[in-house]
């Protein structure tokens, strides 16, 4: 069977249905059975003329990244896809609408701008829109019908997935989509004379399990209710916000409060205010409302009170790029705030992992009384995938607060010293438990203490969380070696790991031995498997979206080698191209 | 001054690109615009038969590669048609319904293989050497195919022959002596070529013409009026060439052929010129207009052209190579020495 | 830990002891200056739990920092200490996600009104169910007598040695502004009518504001001292109901200062009621 592995892009002005038919295709694809990956991109700017981006990746192979550049541009406007031929592969494929209301002026038709060896089909999409549903807002769909014509997609199983889309609106809608698409699927069979080589026809990909076609905010705040979440605070920024207005369509009926507060400052303070009340809280927030946060992170490591940050990063610093994808708050998350204040930090490295991590980072907050930062980024709080439904989290991952036995009530020690680092944990309402927290340093009891040696002992305490923590860490991912040795060791971590996978995939076909190395715990690291891979590597290569090398100094510390950087802060999320070609020059 | 100049240059030939480069190094700061039909960038036509032999690979018939032309700052307009011109408002139109606004233009257009009216019927048929898609198309066809037929001759049919000559192919002809349009044969030229090509192998039918062409299963019969039937795998025609203007008619340009131009290559119209093959250019010698085709001619008139419209007043002179020889027949390349040459001869 | 005992503190243990609302102290003793008024302010604490017989563990006091971030380690219920300012939000969320506790939350003027002053408005738009105590000594005491957000205006104070040039916050006007919807006031040297305000803001569902007037008898001897604390305030003898936002608004302006309810909404839902109703 011939494998599929096409990237299809929608581009188009906000409110021109450039989303939504991405959403229809990906939801199509996934149904065919293929695997998807999809991101959009839109203005940061309210709803207007923005330009907006459906990128669509379908894979009959897992995907492990979102493709750099296209193969086929639908291009529903001409301005905004202009700027995006450069993301159109060289011998790619683009769609037009070949009959505009009045002529372009100079510049501004997307034709104007194709490189030699692109192969345009013009599709009259206006007209075809007009002639279904009579008015123009259908031209997406009649992009989309033409598209399946050109590549003999399944016209039936397409039309479904259209109605499905629009399932809960007026027939009306339904029939100006579907006949839209329709017009478009019959115009472009009639009048397009093919003359690329891509075809769907003949590929019947196996029946698959139901999936869930889903972004890492859907996801996180699912785990986060499966999770046992009770309590969520937050303020709205991009590009964490989705996960606040899910919970708060949800929490209630979980039984669960959600509190949007007046900044960020406050919605940590009130996540570590109900995390001291027994329940488990969680907030989340972006670069600029994390720095906020830095406040309470001290806190909630120095009085051993639960609480978890989701942060979705974007370009930074300050407010940055709100809708670009970065990985430069590295730092901040590990080390952000004053003292030495241990935390623990973990970073999904692809969608589905989102969910893993969300429910870990509840389980560990709670369990070691401190203080789990989620690093995500807006690529993965974006994008789209098909998964399987994953497994809701086992009893044990629910209830994990050690509380105090019977026999330590009395005389209660609530930061007793112990070998774990957790000392047992009473919950306001207990009687005999009561203690007082605070954020100075403090006794076993809780009360203000500054002396050395006690400064020491509750330091070596809070540090020995660590241990723990690392052996309920999820196995790093290293791809198995051929060999004894790698010529090159590719270290990655969040979003860029599926790129590097990826990479490490193309450079073994083309003759380098490659292997690759991520881990979704980042703090404490585990630092004696990265060695151990860092050891079998003759060369090592870090790839990271930001321009300083974060991680990649951090690994240096680490591993006590040089290695290797590769650098990007275009906004993009990591391409395995840009990897694969880097190790060519290594 | 600042010069805040569009010149729009249609056709990205020999003609065009000199036009355009020469505009570039005179004035920095003009905006250049190259339109062509085509969908490669500006690449070597002549060296099309060496390309199909693969003496020539594809990259290295390219003469200016697309980063040149955004080093030069000259914005390459390729796989698009241009439909008409208005000179009143100054706006090319391209098929793709796009305008663009010149302040000058020029029309280097080129040719295009000449097809006889008689021929028409049969243009499915037919095979051409004149651009890199055309020939891409059947490159790989040639290599297969064992028998072809040829008619008209020209130049580039001349060429075409030798080469399938080389390659081991069986090659019929069947001449045409005003093949060679605008240029026609003598009777003692065309002897010499006749017998100098069946030196060689090659089958000559003289003072006949096509009667039909069947295709058949992958190949063609060929029955030309005399009753002569042949089974070939492909058929080339080689008539010459026809200067491509149609996109400037209706426009109140001059045309005959190709677009008439005067000495300096401008057109009738204000602040458009034409040259290369497209242009038909006034010569006072014989107070006429002749065609000239070749790539060093074109060279030499895309930058006289661009010396004009900067203002200069250059008068073209034919100068570069002036004859090709072929099987023994040397030819000169403009017309209307030719002309003169025939008509003393 | 070694505990240092002299027979001062012995003395005023078994005055304590004495009383029946020394269950709501805890072991450890008071490290305010001696004759600071936040020690009546605890009193009236202790008696109003007393009074309403609220069981230690479901009491929850949460503080910010200053000298009366200290508060929780006092009383004998669950305390935190938290940051600067931030009492109010750490309350919040934990009165949110423990609705059987009485929450407490305690901050200074400073706390309060200056480094913690933006959550203060949207306390009270939400109505949180908590009972907010303002330890107000217009000065900064922990850190040794700076201006606060209340010092008047030209006072001189380490911060301003020629004068204070900004102009002091009304907090009983701020919180009526802002819409708070049990606004009122406590001396310090009155435990019995702090005791009466601060039971009614423990038993009022939503937010309660109680401002406290108290001294700083260490920084600030001229302006806010007992004797002219003494002389400045009155008993408010609003309208029982206190339901009249006009005139609690002239009751509030500056000295000399009522004492007592200005206001109170009694027919305003809390935030978790709220919720309820909105998620029915």
């Amino acid at each position: 069977m011939k494998d599929i592995n096409l990237v299809i892009e929608i581009c188009g002005s906000a409110g021109e249905g450039t989303i939504s038919a991405g959403e229809i295709l990906s939801r199509f694809m996934s149904a065919q059975g293929y695997e998807i990956m999809s991101f959009d991109s839109y203005p940061a700017e309210i709803r207007g003329f923005g330009k907006c981006v459906a990128h669509t990746r379908i894979s009959s192979d897992p995907i492990y990244s979102p493709g750099k550049l296209a193969d086929v541009l639908i291009a529903l406007n001409d301005i905004h896809s202009i700027s995006q031929l450069s993301a159109l592969k060289n011998k790619g494929i683009l769609i037009y609408d070949s009959q505009p209301a009045r002529p372009h002026e100079e510049d501004k038709s997307v034709l104007g701008w194709v490189d030699p060896g692109v192969i345009s089909y013009g599709i009259p999409l206006t007209m075809l829109a007009q002639r279904a549903a009579g008015s123009a807002r259908g031209r997406n769909m009649v992009g989309l019908g033409a598209i399946a014509a050109i590549f003999h997609m399944d016209k039936d199983g397409f039309t479904a997935s259209i109605e499905n889309r629009y399932a809960k609106k007026k027939k009306i809608v339904i029939d100006s989509n579907v006949n839209s698409f329709l017009e478009g699927f019959e115009w472009a069979g009639k009048h397009i004379e093919k003359i690329d080589s891509f075809s769907f026809e003949g590929v019947t990909m196996p029946l698959q399990k139901e999936k869930l076609i889903i972004n890492g905010n859907q996801l996180v705040a699912r785990a986060a209710l499966d999770a046992n979440l009770k309590f969520y605070a937050g303020y709205p920024i991009t590009p964490a916000t989705k996960i606040m207005e899910i919970l708060s369509k949800e929490l209630p009926g979980h039984g669960g409060t959600l509190l949007q507060t007046e900044d960020e400052i406050a919605a940590i303070g009130a996540v570590v205010g109900a995390g001291f009340g027994g329940i488990r809280a969680m907030t989340a927030t972006s670069g600029p409302g994390f720095a906020l946060m830095t406040e309470f992170t001290g806190l909630s490591v120095m009085a051993e009170v639960p609480a978890v940050i989701i942060n979705s990063q974007r370009g930074g610093p300050s407010t940055g790029i709100p809708t670009k994808t970065e990985q430069s708050d590295f730092n901040a998350a590990l080390s952000g705030g004053t003292g030495d204040c241990p935390r623990v930090v973990l970073a999904p490295t692809d969608t589905f992992s989102c969910y893993q991590a969300t429910v870990l980072a509840l389980y560990l907050a709670e369990k070691y009384q401190t203080l789990v930062v989620v690093l995500l980024d807006f690529f993965l709080s974006n994008s789209i995938r098909n998964i399987d439904i994953p497994e809701k989290p086992s009893e044990s991952l629910l209830n994990a607060n050690i509380a105090p036995l019977p026999e330590e009530l009395e005389n209660y020690q609530r930061y007793k010293i112990t070998e774990t680092g957790i000392s047992p944990r009473a919950i306001p309402g207990t009687p005999g438990g009561i203690f007082f927290s605070t954020g100075l340093e403090h006794d076993e009891y809780g009360r203000p203490n500054y002396s050395d040696k006690g400064h020491l002992k509750m330091t070596e305490k809070r540090y020995k969380k660590y241990a723990g923590v690392l052996t309920e860490a999820p196995i790093p991912q290293i791809s198995e070696f051929e060999g004894e040795m790698a010529d090159i060791g590719v270290i990655s971590w969040g979003s860029s790991a599926g790129a590097a996978r990826e990479a490490v995939m193309l450079a073994r076909k083309e003759g380098i031995k490659a292997s690759s190395f991520s881990s979704m715990m980042l703090s404490p690291f585990p630092e004696k498997e990265l060695i151990d891979f860092s050891d079998k590597c003759k060369k090592i290569l870090v790839p990271e979206l930001n321009y300083g090398g974060q991680f990649a100094n951090f690994a240096t510390h680490i591993i006590k080698r040089p290695l290797e950087r590769l650098n990007f802060i275009t906004g993009r999320p990591m391409a395995s191209e840009d990897i694969l070609e880097k190790m060519r020059e290594m | 001054m600042p010069s805040y100049d569009h010149y729009v240059i249609l056709g990205n030939g020999p003609a065009g690109n000199n036009a355009a480069s020469f505009l570039r190094e005179n004035d920095k700061d003009a905006k250049i615009t190259i339109i062509s039909d085509e969908n490669i960038p500006f690449y070597y036509k002549p060296g099309l038969t060496r390309y199909i032999t693969g003496d020539l690979s594809a990259s290295e018939l390219i003469v200016e590669s697309l980063p040149n032309y955004r080093e030069k700052n000259i914005r390459l307009r390729l796989g698009q048609i241009v439909d008409k011109i208005d000179p009143e408002q100054k706006i090319v139109f391209l098929r793709h319904k796009e305008k663009v606004h010149y302040t000058k233009l020029v029309i280097a257009s080129g040719s295009r293989a000449r097809v006889l009216p008689s021929m028409r019927g049969y243009a499915q048929c037919l095979k051409h050497i004149t651009t890199y898609n055309e020939v891409l198309e059947f490159k790989d066809q040639i290599q297969a195919a064992n028998d072809f037929f040829i008619f008209g001759g020209d130049l580039v049919g001349f060429k075409f022959i030798k080469m399938l000559g080389k390659m081991g192919k069986k090659v019929t002809l069947l001449i045409y002596p005003n093949a060679f349009w605008p240029f026609i044969l003598t009777h003692e030229m065309q002897a010499t070529i006749v017998s100098n090509l069946e030196k060689r192998g090659s089958e000559i039918i003289v003072g006949d013409d096509i009667h039909t062409i069947i295709e058949k299963e992958n190949a063609y019969m060929v029955k030309t009026v005399k009753g002569m039937e042949k089974k070939v795998d492909m058929v080339f025609s080689f008539n010459g060439l026809i200067p491509t203007v149609e996109f400037a008619k209706g426009s109140g340009l001059d045309i005959d052929h190709g677009i008439l131009v005067n000495e300096t290559m401008q057109t009738n119209l204000p602040d458009i010129y034409a040259c290369g093959s497209c242009a038909q250019i006034y010569n006072p010698v014989i107070n006429s207009y002749t065609t000239s085709i070749g790539w060093p001619n074109a060279v030499v008139q895309g930058e006289v052209t661009a010396m004009n419209l900067l203002g200069d007043h250059k008068v073209i002179e034919s100068v570069g190579r002036k004859y090709f020889d072929l099987e023994g027949v040397r030819i000169k390349t403009t017309w209307w020495e030719d002309i003169e040459e025939s008509s003393s001869i | 830990m070694e505990t240092i005992k002299s027979d001062y503190l012995d003395e005023k243990l078994d005055q304590v002891r004495a009383k029946d609302f020394l269950k709501y102290r805890s072991g450890d003793l008071p490290t305010w200056c001696p004759g600071c008024g936040y020690f009546g302010i605890m009193d009236a604490l202790y008696k109003a739990c007393r009074e309403l017989e609220l069981k230690h563990e479901d009491i929850c006091t949460v503080s910010g920092i200053g000298c009366s971030g200290r508060t929780p380690i006092f009383i004998n219920s669950y305390g935190f200490h938290t940051l600067h300012g931030r009492s109010i939000p750490v309350a919040t969320g934990l009165k949110l996600a423990r609705e059987d506790l009485t929450v407490f939350a305690v901050a200074g003027d400073g706390d309060a009104l200056g480094i913690g002053g933006g959550h203060l408005p949207h306390v009270a738009r939400k109505n949180i169910d908590i009972t907010f105590l303002l330890f107000d000594n217009s000065i900064y005491g922990l850190t040794k007598g700076q201006s606060s957000s209340t010092t008047p205006h030209e006072m001189k104070t380490n911060s301003h040695p020629v004068g204070n040039p900004d102009t002091p916050l009304n907090p009983i006007k701020l919180a009526l502004a802002y819409g708070a919807s049990f606004v009122a006031r406590g001396y310090a040297g009155d435990p019995e009518g702090m005791k009466t305000i601060i039971k009614q803001g423990i038993q009022y569902k939503g937010f309660s504001f109680i401002q406290i007037l108290t001294p700083c008898v260490t920084f600030d001897k001229t302006n806010r001292t007992w004797k002219n604390l003494k002389e400045n305030v009155y008993n408010l003898t609003l309208h029982t109901q206190a339901d009249n936002m006009e005139t609690a608004m002239r009751a509030a302006e500056n000295e000399p200062f009522g004492v007592g309810l200005f206001f109170q909404d009694k027919e305003r839902l809390s935030y978790q009621d709220i919720l309820r109703n909105l998620n029915s």
